[in-house]
């Protein structure tokens, strides 16, 4: 009987012995998890999240952090826009968060692929990117916890602010500093300066009427052929299409241009622009009559053969335009 | 006589949508600014300047006079009135449609004089046709298109030569001529801060190239002292010349003159120098970046706008500023700037077309001035311009044209050394073709691209035929004709003018949009449940609802496509009540089908738009209730109203209207009535009966 007792007592030792080193393991799991991401977050703020590391990390408990979640599909494929402009604000809130005095292991930001982890997007059922998704320590998501990206905008100021509602976390967001305007300016003035100081006491340079006008004609040039819209919009520089690795240059559509396309029309512009000059200096110079000759000839060629060009390329972006001249 | 060839070049090329349609108003604004010419007319210039609309933004209605540019109401009516004095009787309406295209002829005239300015008269006629057909100047002032840039852009060009002309001369008539002709444009447009801007600009280049002069003195001090006083007297601009931001520049460079003008009295030498220094840094200083971030422009969109032009003139601006002087300063800065605003913001490309076509004349006339001959004297340009003139009205004749060069270059008798006449033929040849492409290539934009009334929609069938949906007119006119004369009609602002305008009915808000708050109470009646809608409408006394709806036929700029829009508006006023997130489905998506959000399903808007829609079916293939514009089967199709009833739905369901019905007479009672007729189930029975 005591042998029993002593069995029975050791049965249960052993059945308790296992469950505390499960729940040892168990606060092992946890503290572990919790080092890990520590560990990677050290690395990169955003941590890179396949399916496996999701289901690991984010979704089994036990957790007692938080993790925000980004969606998305960055490969140049998707050509998916909207993700990289909320990827970089989204950067820029990570790092704040990571180099904040106020940095603690309550919470941590992660982004899925959706060409790492498509299967994490099936699970749960989302199609659409980018998403937010904050997954609290204690139950499921619920509805507040995705965050309105098309009512709030994807500006990292939001995405703190949705944080902070969620997560009780305050990140401040602080972004780096953005050198390019000043720097402009003061190299500007710096030219401005140097030239001044130099060329001080003879201005005469200044009444060059070629280099007005050549400096005038670039701006212009620069101008017509759509470089604000590269400037504002941003577009690729070219296009490669995936399947068949064919590079194009122009845009197939009347709606957008790359900017390769724009470069290809300042050229244009500019040929027929200096097939008119020379058109007009081969009839008013004083050069000998074989020069000139060539000149014009030279002249009224560029004009043709870059207008037509011109034109054949306007022709491929708007279907439907009948009219072609030499080429099509 | 080219004048008047060009001027009726660019009349009937602007003539499409009236020979395909009829004589009508184009689009949302020009009804509007219609139906204040028809105030004008009916009751005087005085009544037109104090008009208050109590029929435009009810309850609050709308002060017209003083916050409209009234330069073309003014003109419109004064033409009306002068041809109804001739006993020429013409409608108002006839005189409003048909007023841009008029005007655009007087704007190949005065392209025609300034280019004659600028350069020569040659290059002047070249302009003067180039800007009758281009199709950037063509957009905004086709028949119908009764808008501002109409008329403004004529005065603008006019304004310009005045001041050309006013700084080469430096006599104060001209400065007169000039500020009068400022006022004009200040009375048509908002765009004169362009005026008020480059002037000045055009005198401080002058200052920093050393070209000061009593002429620019003496010409922008009137400019500026009687251009001020004329422009405030438009009611729309009041003071703000001496208050807004972009007047400054024009009182700057006042105050600069003077100082430059008292310097120069005094023959400061050494302070000239400094301030030489002083104005490069300024200058370089306040380059302030204007970031339009709004709708920048591809290259497509300005060789689709100026053909030919663009590539060449540049070359015209080469050629400005090699042989520059006084008035050529102006238009390279003219230039400089409107290409800056034209690659910025799509719209502004109609302030760029003048000046293209300025300086692309000149290219060309340059070219052609060599290569037809040195003997190139007066008569000579005109006539090789008229053979232009005519062959851009007739594409076609190819051979006619080159028969006509030939003849007039083998009639000159060349005796120059120079590059041969078979080489002249030859070049000149091309350039004419490749004008001719021009004129073809504006005539097909003009046809097919702005020449549409965007009231009556037109489509094609695949064997050709045309199709035309006048659903929009028929719902007005139906309102016009079985609504009572002061019933109130509530819709998105889009709207307002149209109904304003052909349906004659008083609306809530419109496309002046001067009220956010008013608009967010119409975006929160359209989003809210019947219930809560009815309690605004009923505060607001609407009779009617008009929404336009375009599942039946596919049409995507209908109500429910700017339903979010109707919603967020709605909430930047009323965030208690209207979220934008209960629109969307858990997942995010706006969908209209049976897994779209509740609240959605059940908002007002929703429910007129498919009152009846379910038991519809269009197509043997798809459902019944199938909304072709979001291609879903919709998910309430047991729709039921208790405030509204349906009034009228057009032709293809593109407009419906709908009645606010009274309050009931009698409030329905909530609680259950009192039952009388009780009968007991059991009968007393007397306890004097003996028990067991």
């Amino acid at each position: 009987m005591a042998a029993l007792s002593v069995l029975a007592l050791l049965l249960l030792l052993a059945c308790g012995g296992p469950r505390a080193a499960g729940q040892k393991r168990k606060e092992m799991v946890l503290s572990e998890k919790v080092s890990q991401l520590m560990e990677w977050t050290s690395k990169r703020s955003v941590i890179r999240m396949n399916g496996d590391k999701f289901r690991r990390l984010v979704k089994a408990p036990p957790r007692n952090y938080s993790v925000i979640v980004m969606f998305t599909a960055l490969q140049p494929h998707r050509q998916c826009v909207v993700c990289k402009q909320a990827d970089e604000e989204y950067q820029i809130l990570a790092n704040s968060w990571r180099y904040s005095s106020a940095f603690t292991n309550k919470i941590f930001f992660a982004m899925v692929d959706f060409d790492e982890g498509s299967d994490v997007f099936q699970m749960l059922n989302m199609n659409s990117a980018p998403t937010f998704i904050n997954f609290p320590a204690k139950g499921k998501p619920k509805r507040g916890d995705t965050y309105e990206l098309q009512v709030r905008g994807f500006a990292a100021e939001q995405l703190a602010r949705w944080v902070a509602d969620r997560t009780d976390v305050n990140i401040r967001v602080i972004r780096p500093p953005n050198y390019a305007g000043p720097l402009m300016l003061g190299l500007l003035l710096a030219v401005i300066g140097g030239l001044v100081y130099l060329r001080g006491s003879n201005l005469d340079f200044l009444y060059n009427k070629t280099g007005w006008a050549f400096a005038a004609l670039c701006f212009v040039l620069a101008m017509t052929s759509g470089q604000m819209w590269n400037h504002i919009r941003g577009p690729p520089y070219a296009h490669k299409n995936p399947h068949t690795g064919q590079v194009s240059y122009i845009h197939g559509s009347s709606q957008a241009q790359f900017v390769a396309e724009t470069h290809i029309v300042l050229l244009f512009n500019g040929g027929v622009t200096l097939g008119m000059v020379l058109l007009h200096e081969a009839a008013t110079s004083d050069m000998d009559v074989g020069k000139r000759k060539i000149m014009c000839i030279a002249g009224i060629g560029l004009v043709v053969f870059f207008f037509s060009w011109l034109l054949s390329v306007f022709r491929s972006k708007y279907h439907g335009y009948p009219y072609s001249f030499l080429m099509s | 006589t080219i004048l008047f060839l060009a001027w009726l070049a660019g009349f009937s090329s602007r003539l499409f949508a009236v020979i395909r349609f009829e004589s009508i108003i184009h689009e949302f604004d020009p009804w509007f600014n219609y139906r204040s010419t028809h105030h004008l007319a009916s009751h005087g210039f005085y009544e037109f300047l104090n008009w208050f609309d109590e029929r435009a933004w009810y309850p609050l209605g709308r002060i017209v006079g003083g916050t409209v540019y009234p330069g073309l109401m003014v003109t419109a009516g004064l033409i009306h009135w002068i041809l109804n004095m001739l006993n020429v009787t013409v409608h108002i309406r006839d005189v409003c449609v048909f007023l841009a295209p008029v005007f655009s002829g007087l704007t190949a005239i005065s392209t025609f004089l300034l280019t004659r300015e600028l350069w020569n008269q040659g290059a002047g006629l070249l302009a003067a046709c180039f800007i009758a057909i281009v199709p950037g100047y063509i957009s905004r002032s086709v028949a119908g298109s009764f808008d501002n840039e109409g008329i403004a852009i004529f005065a603008l060009q006019f304004t310009y030569y005045l001041w050309v002309k006013s700084v080469k001369t430096g006599s104060v008539f001209w400065t007169i001529c000039c500020c009068l002709s400022y006022f004009y444009m200040v009375s048509a447009w908002g765009g004169y801060v362009f005026i008020i801007n480059l002037i000045p600009l055009h005198v401080f280049v002058l200052l920093l190239m050393q070209r000061y002069s009593r002429r620019v003195y003496i010409a922008y001090s009137t400019f500026y002292i009687v251009g001020l006083i004329l422009s405030m007297q438009i009611p729309f601009v009041g003071f703000q010349p001496i208050r807004t931001s972009e007047h400054m520049a024009a009182a700057g460079v006042f105050a600069l003159l003077q100082a430059y003008a008292f310097l120069q009295y005094l023959r400061d030498r050494l302070t000239k120098q400094e301030f030489q220094t002083l104005f490069f840094l300024g200058v370089s200083l306040a380059a302030g970046i204007v970031f339009l971030s709004h709708q920048p422009t591809t290259w497509v969109s300005f060789f689709f706008d100026l053909h030919i032009l663009v590539c060449t003139f540049p070359a015209g601006l080469w050629f400005c500023i090699k042989n520059i002087n006084d008035e050529r300063v102006f238009v390279a800065l003219y230039a400089i700037s409107a290409v800056y605003f034209a690659g910025v913001m799509v719209r502004l490309m109609l302030t760029l077309t003048p000046v293209v076509c300025m300086l692309s004349a000149i290219a060309f006339s340059n070219v052609f001035e060599r290569y037809l001959g040195d003997d190139m004297k007066r008569e000579n340009p005109p006539i090789e311009d008229s053979s232009d003139e005519d062959d851009k009205r007739n594409p076609g004749n190819l051979y006619d044209k080159a028969g006509k060069v030939r003849k007039h270059v083998s009639e000159q008798e060349k005796t120059e050394e120079g590059l041969g006449p078979n080489i002249k033929n030859i070049v000149t040849m091309l350039m004419l073709m490749l004008l001719m492409m021009f004129a073809v290539h504006c005539t097909w934009v003009t046809s097919n691209a702005y020449s549409s009334p965007s009231v009556v929609l037109a489509s094609y069938n695949h064997d050709g035929t045309r199709n035309i949906l006048d659903d929009f007119r028929e719902a007005y006119y139906w309102l016009r004709q079985n609504t009572d004369e002061h019933a109130r009609v509530m819709s998105w602002w889009d709207y307002g003018y149209q109904i304003a305008g052909m349906a004659n009915r008083t609306t809530l808000v419109d496309n002046n949009t001067w009220n956010n708050s008013h608009i967010a109470l119409v975006g929160k009646a359209m989003s809210s449940n019947e219930s809560a809608a009815y309690e605004i409408m009923r505060s607001l006394d609407v009779d009617y609802v008009l929404i336009i709806f375009g599942g039946v036929i596919g049409y995507s700029g209908d109500d429910i496509n700017k339903f979010l829009w109707m919603v967020r508006i709605a909430e930047g006023e009323h965030p208690k009540d209207i979220r934008e997130s209960d629109y969307f489905t858990p997942q995010g998506e706006f969908r209209v089908d049976k897994a779209g959000s509740p609240t959605l399903l059940n908002c007002l808007m929703y429910k007129m738009s498919y009152y009846r829609f379910g038991e519809m079916q269009l197509d043997f293939r798809t459902p019944p209730g199938f909304d072709r514009t979001r291609n879903a089967e919709i998910g309430n199709k047991d729709i039921k109203f208790k405030h509204l009833e349906e009034a009228f739905t057009s032709e293809h369901w593109l407009v419906r209207i709908y009645k606010v019905k009274q309050l009931d007479n009698r409030e329905t009672l909530d609680h259950k009535l009192r039952v009388t007729n009780i009968v007991p189930k059991q009968k007393y029975l007397s306890k004097k009966v003996g028990s067991q």
